[in-house]
């Protein structure tokens, strides 16, 4: 394969996105072949790339440093042939799930723009494509959105808006590392994140992590989980998104800085992660909607991640990216058995289902395996990411970390209980009618992801030495180990037990919470939703008075008002009214002294000939 | 043709020719708009045919001695050519809407004249190497857009035209007595005499007067607004061409290309953009008068090309300049959306519409298109300019000020999404229909342009490279 080759994973999508618009939406097989089929060449062409890892293709562009160079190497393949595999199992799903959306064909298009930017953002080996495909995503997920429902402009915006400031805050930290290095090539790029170069730093985490979904700017993500189409979901706050944040956040902390084990940098990002593990399972915790369930643990997920490369240890950093895939194939997987209940029962309010399990047995295996992984249950792929992580975190002497980390693990296992236990456990719901177990487009995604959290967790030897093992080459000490498959799931050491017994407090917690409620599922949580104190905090939360985008809008109309009244009105009042009045006010002087009388003119004139001679005579002096 | 050739007819052919149109008029309607069409179709050609000669990054100076020791001299390098293809061709652009848009109201003879003049005014403008006959042009746009503003009688209205005129006016006598203040220092008008030469501060307040009067940066901005009682082609025109570009244009020409200014207003203008920037965004996001929120989304705008020409790093330069390109085709189009919308509804208050995208589909879609390139969203034009002049200020040290000019582009993100929210998405509060077929095509071309320019946005940069190149002399 040659370098411009490497230009098909993007504009092989874009072409396929203009098919997709152009077929009329009738005609919808052509429609959906095409793009099942052109995702199974991106698959073919993302595995083949990742064989070859090592590719190089660059022109000039804009001048000035500023060139479309495109690098392949061992990271970008892996994250490239990911993008691949989920745009192939969505758009499998979609051809049965989205069949009859009014903008069916939009919604192709879409998608294709969405890998083709994603791909676009992957493969860039300089900042400025990069920033051009990275925040390209804002337009097609707005898109992706509207594609929703009534009122889902309104999350569109959201997402848009909150998307946008953090890929403002990227641009500026990229801006200020040119300054710093004097080049835009991220290959050349390694400077310590010191000084203005730890603004830079700050600024770029802001734009990796707002696009991974990670708190404070993760709020349109539980709104987009009611407002978008499901498959939006599990394709791009669940998969895209994780893989290009948490890729570019792994680039930042090894490749452009080097973020040193302990520093303020490496402290601040362990405590967004761990803030964003625990407030966002909490919020997670006591959701009566499945699909707005998953979705808190998308962004409780992200702070595993987070945390994980901030710890800057070894074994850290690699639980984090290898956290990040398999969090990409899970929370991926559980969206579309949510989509799937929602396909055939037309309603995802835990209240309203129950007893699925025997209608819906495949699409219930699969949710159980893919939530089990995400609760770090022995031997799922979740399992060996989390003691990772947790093991990183107990590195670096901060115990606390590790602590949040674990009381995240406490309750998404209870929030999966009580999701499991509603749906597809206990009585068959009234609510809902007879239904079927849903086709094979929608099955076949949903247990190809629950295949892969088995193998990735049992024979975890596979992905790590086969992805995550080598991003890390060069980046650590010499001498020290880098296999961590060895261990991977031994369950006797002290960390893998206190995780087992995590697992047992929530298993008890749930069977608490369900017994006090009257055997209710969906009420499991409502122990700790009434807890003195954390039920002032629910209550707040659900005013939306920590959501930074309904703070930010009342702080712009705000300010807007302020610089309105006070700069703009007062100059516009200058005009108006000051200069109006002076005019009127200096004409009327000269009114009044037109008086009509002969005498006064006559004064005038020979005061003005005194002040004329006057002026003269000191000039010829 | 010799490139002095294509200069001086780009100049007279519509500065003259506008003159003719009443007479045309007489003739028939068709006939105007035709001659009115192909007046501006030649002014917007002709600048194209200068494009290989500006690659090549030269300069060419036509000089013809008159009295008074003036000269009337035309400067003719990647700079000014730039500027008119830009102008011209969106100009041109906006007269083919007004055959839709203008059709039944009265007074077409002298609208498509001063349209007409206005845009040879501005060729003169951007091709003149003496201060004076800068001036004069200047002069003479500030008159047709008096006229312009106040197309519609109603005296309300005629009001806001005078305070245009005076405003403008105003500052451009000030600029004068800078002009006249330098002429003390250097006993010169011509630029080409004067490259490099460091002007005193006194002037440089006095000549930014009438830049920033003219370009409706605030202090001197609020005419702008007013001047929406306009035509909506007229305000199309004043914001998008010819009239608040003119002085951004001046800048690049005058305190770039020719002099060097006072290091303590090397590091005040770029406040004073961004400033301005923010304070007009601030007031965008208030007013729900559509034709005033894109009024203040063009001084908000503008304050960005002042930033990038004002922290005169290679980027801020050539972004600034790809600005008034990209600034000018999306804003042309974002108004004459609205123009298409305040046709069919009759109402000029966001809040009262609703739903418009059902029935007008394809300029809602150009409106979005519009309003991302604006916001600066890849892969539309908009990015490239915004990002490019946010890096000059950066690289220039100016973090701060790029901070602000960052928080201004996520509100000018708030405000130009509510506007596409209340108009297009929502419950339909009033019938409408699509616009005519001129009105439609042209607000589609500019949408289908705004994603062109930033996809093929290699081309336009390359000439704004030489352009910066052949205006940054301190780099030599």
């Amino acid at each position: 394969m040659t370098g411009p080759m490497l230009l098909l994973p993007i504009f092989l999508p874009v072409a396929i996105a203009l098919i997709a618009i152009l077929i009329p939406s009738r005609v919808r097989y052509v429609r959906e072949g095409i793009s099942v089929l052109g995702s199974v060449v991106l698959l073919y062409f993302g595995y083949a790339f990742f064989t070859i890892k090592d590719l190089t293709w660059k022109v000039s562009w804009l001048g000035n440093g500023m060139d479309f160079d495109l690098r392949l190497y061992h990271f970008s393949a892996f994250i490239l042939l990911g993008l691949a595999g989920f745009l192939f199992l969505i758009t499998l799903y979609s051809t049965v799930k989205m069949k009859n959306v009014p903008r069916v064909r939009e919604y192709y298009a879409y998608v294709f723009l969405t890998a083709a930017f994603a791909n676009g953002a992957t493969l860039s080996n300089n900042f400025v494509p990069l920033i051009f495909f990275w925040e390209g995503l804002l337009l097609t997920l707005y898109g992706l959105i509207t594609i929703g429902g009534k009122d889902s402009n309104r999350t569109a915006v959201k997402s848009f808006i909150l998307g946008g400031f953090c890929d403002f805050s990227m641009i500026l930290g990229v801006a200020i590392l040119w300054k710093i290095t004097g080049t835009l090539t991220l290959s050349e790029i390694s400077v310590k994140p010191e000084g203005l170069a730890a603004v830079s730093f700050i600024l770029m985490v802001i734009g990796a992590i707002g696009k991974a979904g990670a708190m404070p700017f993760h709020t349109w993500i539980p709104d987009a989980a009611i407002d978008a189409p499901v498959s939006v979901m599990a394709f791009i706050p669940a998969a895209l998104e994780k893989l290009l944040g948490i890729y570019f956040l792994a680039r930042i902390t090894l490749d452009f800085f080097q973020l040193e084990k302990n520093s303020t940098l490496a402290i601040v990002l362990m405590t967004i992660g761990a803030a964003t593990i625990v407030l966002a399972v909490f919020m997670a915790l006591i959701q009566k909607d499945f699909k707005r369930l998953l979705s808190y643990h998308a962004v409780s997920q992200v702070g595993y991640m987070i945390l994980g490369i901030g710890t800057a240890v070894p074994i850290g950093i690699a639980g984090g990216i290898f956290h990040m895939i398999n969090h990409a194939m899970y929370k991926c997987g559980l969206f579309l058995s949510s989509g799937s209940v929602e396909h055939r029962c037309g309603t995802t309010e835990l209240k309203k289902l129950g007893g699925m399990r025997q209608e819906m047995p495949l699409t219930a295996f699969g949710f159980a395996v893919c939530a089990l992984a995400i609760s770090g249950v022995w031997p799922l792929n979740g399992f060996v990411s989390k003691e990772m992580v947790f093991h990183g975190a107990v590195e670096t002497g901060y115990i606390v970390f590790a602590i949040a980390a674990w009381v995240g693990a406490i309750l998404t296992f209870a929030s999966f209980l009580k999701a499991g236990h509603s749906v597809f456990l206990g009585p068959r719901s009234q609510d809902v009618p007879a239904v079927k177990e849903s086709e094979s487009p929608v099955l076949i995604p949903i247990l190809t992801l629950a295949g892969l959290c088995i193998l990735f967790g049992v024979y975890n030897k596979l992905p790590l030495k086969g992805f995550i093992e080598p991003i890390l080459e060069g980046h650590v000490e010499a001498g020290e180990h880098l296999d961590f498959s060895s261990h991977a799931l031994a369950l006797f050491n002290p960390i893998a037990l206190i995780s087992v017994g995590c697992l047992v407090i929530a298993l008890l917690l749930h069977l608490y919470g369900w017994r006090k409620a009257g055997q209710k599922a969906y009420l499991a949580s409502e122990p700790v939703h009434k807890f003195p104190v954390i039920k002032q905090i629910y209550d707040l939360a659900e005013r939306r008075i920590f959501d930074i985008y309904e703070q930010g809008v009342r702080f712009l109309k705000w300010l807007s008002g302020v610089l309105f009244k006070l700069i703009d009105r007062p100059i516009d009042a200058v005009y108006e009214k000051g200069v109006t009045a002076v005019g009127r006010a200096f004409t009327g002087l000269l009114q009044a002294a037109h008086t009509g009388h002969y005498a006064n003119y006559l004064a005038w004139s020979i005061g003005g000939l005194l002040a004329v001679a006057g002026i003269i005579s000191l000039l010829l002096r | 043709m010799s490139t002095e050739l294509i200069v001086l007819l780009t100049i007279f052919i519509p500065v003259i020719g506008s003159f003719t149109i009443p007479i045309a008029g007489r003739i028939s309607k068709s006939a105007r708009s035709v001659w009115s069409l192909l007046l501006g179709g030649a002014t917007a050609a002709l600048p194209l045919f200068l494009i290989p000669f500006a690659l090549t990054g030269g300069q060419v100076i036509f000089r013809r001695p008159l009295a008074l020791g003036l000269d009337f001299a035309l400067i003719i390098d990647p700079l000014s050519i730039f500027m008119s293809i830009v102008s011209s061709f969106v100009g041109f652009l906006i007269i083919l809407y007004s055959l839709g848009y203008i059709a039944h109201e009265d007074n077409q003879n002298e609208y498509y004249l001063m349209v007409v003049l206005f845009i040879g005014s501005m060729m003169g403008l951007v091709y003149s190497s003496n201060l004076i006959f800068m001036y004069l042009f200047w002069e003479i746009i500030a008159i047709s857009c008096w006229r312009l503003i106040g197309f519609y009688r109603v005296k309300e209205y005629v009001l806001k035209a005078d305070k245009a005129f005076l405003v403008t006016f105003f500052g451009a006598v000030v600029m004068l007595l800078g002009f006249v203040q330098i002429y003390g220092n250097t006993q010169s008008f011509d630029l080409m005499d004067m490259r490099g030469t460091l002007i005193p501060g006194s002037a440089v307040l006095l000549i930014l007067f009438g830049m920033f009067s003219k370009s409706a940066t605030v202090p001197l901005h609020t005419w702008l607004p007013d001047a929406g009682v306009a035509p909506t082609t007229v305000t199309a025109l004043l914001h998008a061409a010819v009239l608040v570009k003119i002085g951004v244009y001046a800048y690049a020409r005058i305190f770039l290309f020719t002099f060097d200014i006072p290091p303590g207003w090397k590091e005040a203008i770029p406040w004073i953009a961004v400033a301005s920037s923010l304070v007009a965004a601030a007031a965008a996001t208030v007013e729900t008068d559509f034709k005033r929120i894109l009024a203040y989304s063009t001084v908000s705008q503008i304050g960005y090309i002042f930033l990038g020409f004002s922290v005169a790093t290679p980027d801020g330069i050539s972004g600034s300049l790809l600005f008034i390109l990209m600034h000018g085709l999306a804003k042309a189009g974002l108004f004459l959306c609205a123009g298409v919308v305040i046709h069919a509804t009759h109402k000029r208050d966001i809040r009262e519409m609703g739903g418009l995208i059902k029935t007008m589909p394809l300029t809602a879609v150009s409106f979005l298109v519009c309003a991302f390139s604006v916001i600066g969203i890849p892969p539309f034009g908009g990015f490239f300019s915004k990002f490019l002049v946010i890096v000059g200020t950066v690289k220039a040290g100016a973090i701060w000020v790029a901070a602000v000019a960052l928080f201004t582009a996520v509100l000018t993100m708030f405000y130009l999404l509510k506007v596409f929210s209340q108009v297009f998405l929502g419950e339909a509060k009033a019938a409408a229909h699509e616009g005519t077929r001129s009105m439609v095509f042209v607000v589609t071309l500019l949408a289908v342009l705004s994603l062109a320019a930033g996809i093929l946005v290699a081309y336009p940069m390359k000439l704004a490279e030489v352009a910066t190149a052949g205006i940054s002399w301190w780099l030599k």
